[in-house]
């Protein structure tokens, strides 16, 4: 085991020193920094163009109030008076007259939670804003006037809006931040295999091209030598994976709060809302490390077969497919419901970490499913790296031309 | 003397239908330098392979250090690969100590005798550099000192001194003498007769697949009389001709006849102490490395050997 520690040290050291990695590790965050700043400024910028909302106060008291502070920063409210009533605004709404409304009552004077109707969610700015200003408003109503203690320091508590759907789905955040998640989840999951297994194979590419092999394998066995080196690229990805998890994390809690601060908003921690829960990363996790495996042996095999960079680039392909079809097939029902039998083809061990890992976290298909593909995975790493370590054994050492597809299955069988 | 180093009886090796090594047999001492001697493609290297069980026979065994080459007795050998192997992008003292630590050798020791090697190689100021700032020279003394680093008691070399340059040659020359003197088993492969002949107690010549002789140089020299005599004499050289030595062959002041056995010889010398010629020089010549060689691995290839015929199914 020692030796498998000494490689995977070097392979892990090596690679992680190199410039490449460095840069590599720290490009992504900034990129996705842009990418979130312009968002958000986009999510923004759309939010203001989007349709009127309405205001209905039944209070008569705090609607005026709460109107001109958004339209301060921005966000124009049309208050309605309440011979308006409700059936009527809701009629706009799904006739798309205005994109919804917030109702002030009672509730709103005490406690200062208030309801927004419409299809769709308001947005995340837009809402937090709202929360804000109505907050206030009745705050400074509270202080100002005959307010006992209690209430304020209810109003302080509680507070809030509630979204009422006139759409047809409830609960639509949570999905939504579902779906997200899984896709963002999916694609990490993807360019990571991708990644990382093109890295296996060079690594053992260039091993076995410039003999360095012929030495190493006097001093140890070629099952170590193919463990440590996958062990020792996989620990370099989950470095760099967990370096840009980690600024994502930042850039969610610290970032997104900070570009809204930019704007006039206030306290926008509920964004938190968005971001993938505990579980769901530790999900991402589990997945990564059974597909990394399942995939990183197949691509040390392969390396081990060919003698060129050519070659490999060849050789590759039958890999390259099987992570191309899921994330084909995933991508292509990004939107509508994916079909029934497509739930089945993510157990498919090979298909699992780009199909199975959104369904779970959406929570599309039942437990069970998830927890058969992560069975179906362990047991596919065992094969695989079982398959994958003799073709290594043989190939790692032979040189000349590439071996036909009768010959590999000969050293599977023999080895 | 105890148990030889190294054992082959009867490996033969094919790829497809290139045999590469046929009927081998062959045995090294414990403590003697042996060189491994023929042309490019006569199976040098597969035969190393198979003693460092990076190929199978697919017939006859291979015996390393008293058993099957498995990891435990390979560590305790020093392999030099005929293709120099290094991780170009990694730093010279770590990569030693990659090597060292992959033998089971403690980090410390590793590091402190990679850094000794690498000053007496002359590579001190080198220990932190990337190897592929290094020349090839260079690397490839960087190799050596990955070979030696573990203390092994057999060195296997493969072609050690091809692509070095004469200074760098003779260094590595003493070195390996050295740690024959140390009582270590060497073993290298070469094509340059000329250095076998410099460096080796014993020689196992192959050409085409098969062993054509091997044993102690001196001795195979001995045995290996070309039965020429080199003479050299004042005045002219009819007397030969009288003696029936019709056709001399000139080697600058030097005549090469071939005498075909002892007493041949001794009329010889006894013709020219006769006649009166004044001798300057009068030599049984030994044949060079270079001439036993060819002499047998013609003869190999002229004939069919008989034992492949029987044996090769």
């Amino acid at each position: 085991m020692r030796q498998v520690w000494v490689v995977l040290r070097r392979e892990y050291l090596e690679r992680v020193k190199t410039k490449g990695f460095i840069i590599g590790t720290l490009a992504m965050p900034v990129l996705l920094l842009g990418f979130v700043g312009l968002t958000a400024f986009m999510g923004v910028q759309a939010e203001r163009s989007e349709r009127e909302i309405s205001l209905i106060d039944l209070t008569g008291q705090i609607g005026d109030a709460v109107a001109s502070g958004m339209a301060d920063v921005g966000y124009d409210l049309e208050v309605v008076g309440t011979d308006v009533g409700l059936e009527e605004l809701d009629r706009r709404v799904v006739d798309e007259e205005i994109a919804g409304y917030v109702i002030l009552d009672d509730l709103t004077l005490n406690e200062g939670a208030f309801a927004y109707r419409g299809l769709d969610f308001p947005g995340t700015v837009r809402r937090a804003l709202l929360e804000r200003f109505v907050k206030e408003t009745v705050l400074d109503m509270h202080l100002s006037s005959v307010g006992s203690e209690s209430a304020v320091r209810r109003l302080l508590s509680g507070g809030g809006m509630t979204f009422e759907s006139l759409g047809e789905e409830q609960g639509e955040m949570e999905r939504i931040t579902g779906i997200a998640t899984g896709i963002a989840g999916a694609m990490v999951l993807y360019i990571t295999m991708i990644l990382y297994g093109a890295y296996v194979l060079r690594a053992v590419l260039d091993e076995k091209r410039n003999r360095v092999v012929e030495v190493v394998l006097s001093a140890l066995s070629p099952w170590r030598l193919m463990l440590g080196k996958i062990l020792g690229v996989g620990l370099m990805g989950l470095t760099q994976v967990g370096i840009w998890v980690a600024c994502a994390a930042m850039i969610g809690l610290l970032g997104v709060p900070m570009v809204a601060a930019a704007l006039p908003a206030a306290d926008l921690s509920e964004i938190a809302e968005f971001l993938p829960g505990l579980g769901a990363l530790g999900l991402l996790l589990v997945f990564f490390i059974l597909g990394y495996f399942l995939y990183s042996s197949l691509f040390a095999a392969v390396g081990a077969m060919c003698n060129t960079e050519e070659e490999a680039q060849q050789a590759q392909f039958p890999v390259i497919t099987l992570l191309i079809a899921p994330f084909m097939m995933q991508m292509m029902t990004l939107g509508g419901r994916a079909p029934g039998w497509m739930d089945w083809a993510a157990v498919f061990p090979f298909f699992s970490p780009v199909m199975m890992y959104p369904r779970a976290v959406a929570g599309s298909v039942p437990w069970w499913m998830v927890a058969l593909s992560l069975v179906l995975m362990a047991v596919a790493v065992v094969g695989t790296a079982w398959v994958a370590g003799r073709i290594y054994r043989v190939g790692i050492l032979m040189q000349g031309k590439r071996p036909t597809l009768r010959e590999v299955v000969r050293w599977i069988r023999v080895a | 003397m105890t148990d030889p180093v190294v054992r082959l009886s009867g490996v033969t090796k094919s790829f497809g239908a290139h045999t590469a090594v046929s009927e081998f047999d062959l045995t090294i001492p414990r403590g003697t330098i042996l060189g491994l001697l023929g042309p490019n493609g006569s199976g040098k290297t597969t035969t190393i392979r198979m003693m460092m069980a990076i190929l199978l026979p697919d017939r006859g065994t291979v015996e390393l250090l008293g058993g099957f080459p498995d990891f435990s007795r390979r560590a305790r050998v020093g392999y030099l690969p005929e293709e120099r192997g290094v991780y170009v992008k990694m730093k010279v003292l770590d990569q030693l100590v990659f090597l060292g630590e992959l033998r089971g050798m403690a980090r410390p020791v590793v590091r402190r005798r990679a850094m000794e090697w690498l000053e007496r190689l002359g590579l001190g100021e080198w220990a932190s550099k990337k190897v592929q700032e290094l020349s090839k020279g260079m690397q490839q003394k960087v190799q050596f000192i990955g070979t030696v680093l573990h203390d092994p008691d057999l060195l296997i070399l493969d072609e050690p001194f091809s692509g070095l340059d004469p200074i760098n040659q003779d260094v590595l020359e003493s070195i390996v003498r050295e740690q024959r003197e140390q009582g270590k088993t060497i073993l290298f492969s070469t094509h340059l007769m000329e250095q076998a002949e410099r460096m080796c107690e014993r020689v196992c010549l192959i050409s085409k697949s098969r062993k054509v002789l091997d044993g102690n140089l001196k001795k195979l020299k001995r045995r290996e009389r070309s039965g020429v005599v080199a003479i050299e004499f004042e005045g002219d050289d009819r007397w030969l001709l009288r003696m029936g030595f019709t056709d001399p062959e000139r080697v600058g002041d030097a005549y090469h006849l071939a005498v075909s056995d002892t007493a041949t010889q001794d009329r010889l010398l006894a013709g020219a102490v006769a006649e009166g010629v004044s001798l300057r020089r009068f030599e049984v010549l030994e044949p060079s490395l270079h001439e036993i060689f060819v002499r047998h691995a013609g003869e190999q290839s002229d004939e069919p050997p008989l034992r492949a015929a029987g044996g090769a199914r």
